[in-house]
């Protein structure tokens, strides 16, 4: 089987066709890959979100005219910082946070650690998608729920999250993709996955094979978790009526 | 009879330093129980921020809002979200939420007051009744047309047993029919619940459809204030005037002595003016007119010359007066 697929390949002009075949082939490679390539961003998304949802809450509620002003200086800094992480392109953000990172976890490589710079990066953005989508919301909803006697508290749960809640997943659909985008990046500083396969055996050995194969499975990922997100988007929607 | 609402020397200003604006200035009016009271104005008159004073969704610079005799302003953050509980709200714009089915939206209220799931369903279910909406449990708002998404939000707006029910522009946004209805449905609701209405409308045939008192509101400030048949029949203020006969505001020669008429419904109005020239063979002309017939009966106002001697003026004022359901005064 293997044999004749890399003697197919040859024919076909690959290099190291046997080489590579077998690293695709072997149960241990490629599903490990997917599952290094999804489980750092996954938990990154989770980190982002515990840090980017109350911040997103906050840019909305806590302006001059939200429904719990704050500080003005405080905004502004939240703001600043925000731009600030958001303008380090992620590669040069990750080298920076390796110090963090082996503050937390004792070390700076490997899958888990990307987590650490992955959670930096993304945890503004998603603040950002978060501010967007709660901005969608209708003003007049809002003062209408003040006018029954709601709290900031209960206007935030009862009304601005469930209100946005097609446009929340839509965005968080959107960090998730951008997340798994860095998670790939990372892997070329001492992450694993699919990213780290493509760089280090596609692009550095020149193994085309298995730079196409893990740039598709990739693809497909980024797919299936767009799909999802979209479905999920649409059938929470009561704003669309669905026949 | 204490008034329920009764707002005192309210002004308010949005902005600051050029680009100020007085919204309100120096606004006082009373509100009493049962009543349904109409606050009509030009757009930018201050209309919803008066109104939005009286919940508080707006903060005076100025002034007392008192509810129940109970000074609103003064209130902490949470005794003024219980008080709100009692002062309900209805929006042009209807204000639903989207991602609620509408049981569900009328029992947001009850859901704040913390009324079990249970009580608060049954209840929803009732005032759907009660607003004509029965089969619209599991709707959505974007399923229902305007009129149907009001009725919803009335029902969600009585939900929290209300004493004073706040409507801004609530029928702007529907048409003539459909205003009809739901003005019918706020008549009921006052009169069935005794819950006093506050009106806002920029629309005459709002308040004349309902309301028992008005207040005309210009730049923001009260320019009359009254019984609805009183202020329409011979409106005092320049404000009032442009309202009540928008063809009558135009501007006239100064000096050229004027009467105006007043026709509440007793009278026809084209023989009374004939008769006029015919008894008295005295020369008016009709400068204005905003007169409907109804059954050939006159509802409106009309505005003639007069002749410039004083003699004259009263025989022809004293003539028209003689008329039952006519009102004559120079103006
Ligand atoms: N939030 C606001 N900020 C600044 N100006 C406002 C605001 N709300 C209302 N105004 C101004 O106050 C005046 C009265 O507005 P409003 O009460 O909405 O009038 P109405 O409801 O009678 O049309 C207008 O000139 C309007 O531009
Ligand atoms: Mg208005």
């Amino acid at each position: 089987m293997t044999e004749k697929i890399a003697a197919l390949l040859e024919s076909w002009g690959v290099n190291k066709a046997l080489e590579q075949v077998e690293f695709l082939l072997d149960p241990a490679n490629i599903p490990f890959a997917i599952w290094e390539t999804l489980y750092a961003p996954l938990l990154a998304a989770v980190f982002a979100y515990l840090i980017g949802l109350p911040l997103g809450i906050l840019l909305v509620t806590g302006e001059e005219n939200g429904i719990r002003p704050m500080p003005k200086n405080l905004m502004r800094v939240l703001n600043t910082l925000i731009n600030l992480l958001r303008s380090i392109p992620f590669l040069i953000l990750m080298v920076m946070v390796f110090p963090l990172s082996r503050l937390i976890l004792g070390t700076s490589i490997g899958t888990t650690a990307t987590i650490i710079p992955l959670t930096v990066a993304a945890a503004p953005y998603v603040a950002r998608l978060v501010e967007a989508s709660l901005r969608e919301i209708d003003r007049g909803v809002v003062e209408a729920a003040q006018s029954m006697g709601c709290s900031t508290w209960q206007i935030v749960t009862k009304v601005m999250l469930p209100e946005c809640k097609p446009s929340l997943i839509s965005g968080a659909t959107n960090a998730a993709i951008t997340i798994l985008g860095y998670g790939a990046m990372a892997g070329s500083i001492g992450g694993g996955g699919l990213g780290a396969i493509a760089l280090m055996r596609g692009h550095g050995r020149g193994q085309t094979v298995v730079l196409y194969v893990a740039v598709i499975l990739l693809v497909i990922l980024v797919q299936i978790i767009q799909t999802v997100g979209t479905r999920l988007c649409v059938k929470t929607d009561k704003r669309i009526t669905h026949k | 009879m204490e008034p329920i609402i009764e707002l005192k020397n309210l002004t308010k200003t949005f902005g600051a330093g050029g680009g100020q604006v007085s919204a309100l200035r120096d606004v006082s009016l009373a509100v009493y129980p049962g009543e349904i009271f109409g606050i009509i104005g030009l757009s930018g008159a201050g209309k919803s921020t008066l109104v939005r004073c009286v919940n508080l969704l707006e903060h005076p610079n100025q002034g007392a809002v008192l509810f129940h005799g109970r000074d609103l302003t003064g209130l902490k953050e949470k005794e003024l979200r219980m008080q709100r509980r009692k002062i309900s709200m209805i929006f042009q714009s209807f204000n639903l939420l989207e991602q609620r089915n509408c049981l569900d939206n009328i029992c947001f209220p009850m859901e704040l007051a913390g009324i079990p799931r249970k009580e608060a369903k049954q209840r929803a279910m009732e005032l759907l009744e009660t607003v004509g909406l029965p089969d619209k449990a599991a709707a959505y708002p974007v399923q229902l047309s305007g009129g149907q998404k009001q009725r919803v939000a009335i029902a969600r707006a009585l939900a929290s047993d209300p004493e004073v029910l706040l409507c801004d522009e609530a029928t702007s946004a529907l048409d003539p029919k459909t205003t009809d209805a739901i003005l019918k449905l706020l008549q009921t609701i006052n009169r069935e619940r005794g819950i006093t209405i506050i009106i806002i409308t920029h629309q005459m045939s709002v308040i004349e459809q309902i309301c028992n008192r008005v207040a005309i509101l210009d730049a923001g400030q009260v320019a009359e204030i009254g019984a609805v048949e009183e202020v329409f029949r011979n409106p005092k203020s320049p404000a009032g005037r442009r309202l009540v006969s928008p063809s009558m505001a135009l501007p006239l020669a100064e000096d050229m002595p004027l009467a105006r008429i007043a026709f509440n419904g007793n009278a026809s109005a084209d023989p009374i003016i004939a008769s006029l020239v015919m008894d008295l063979g005295m020369k008016v002309s009709i400068m204005g007119a905003d007169t409907r017939n109804v059954d050939g009966k006159a509802f409106g106002t009309m505005l003639i010359s007069l002749p410039e001697e004083a003699e004259k003026k009263k025989t022809i004022l004293d003539y028209l007066n003689a008329f039952a359901g006519v009102t004559a005064e120079e103006v």
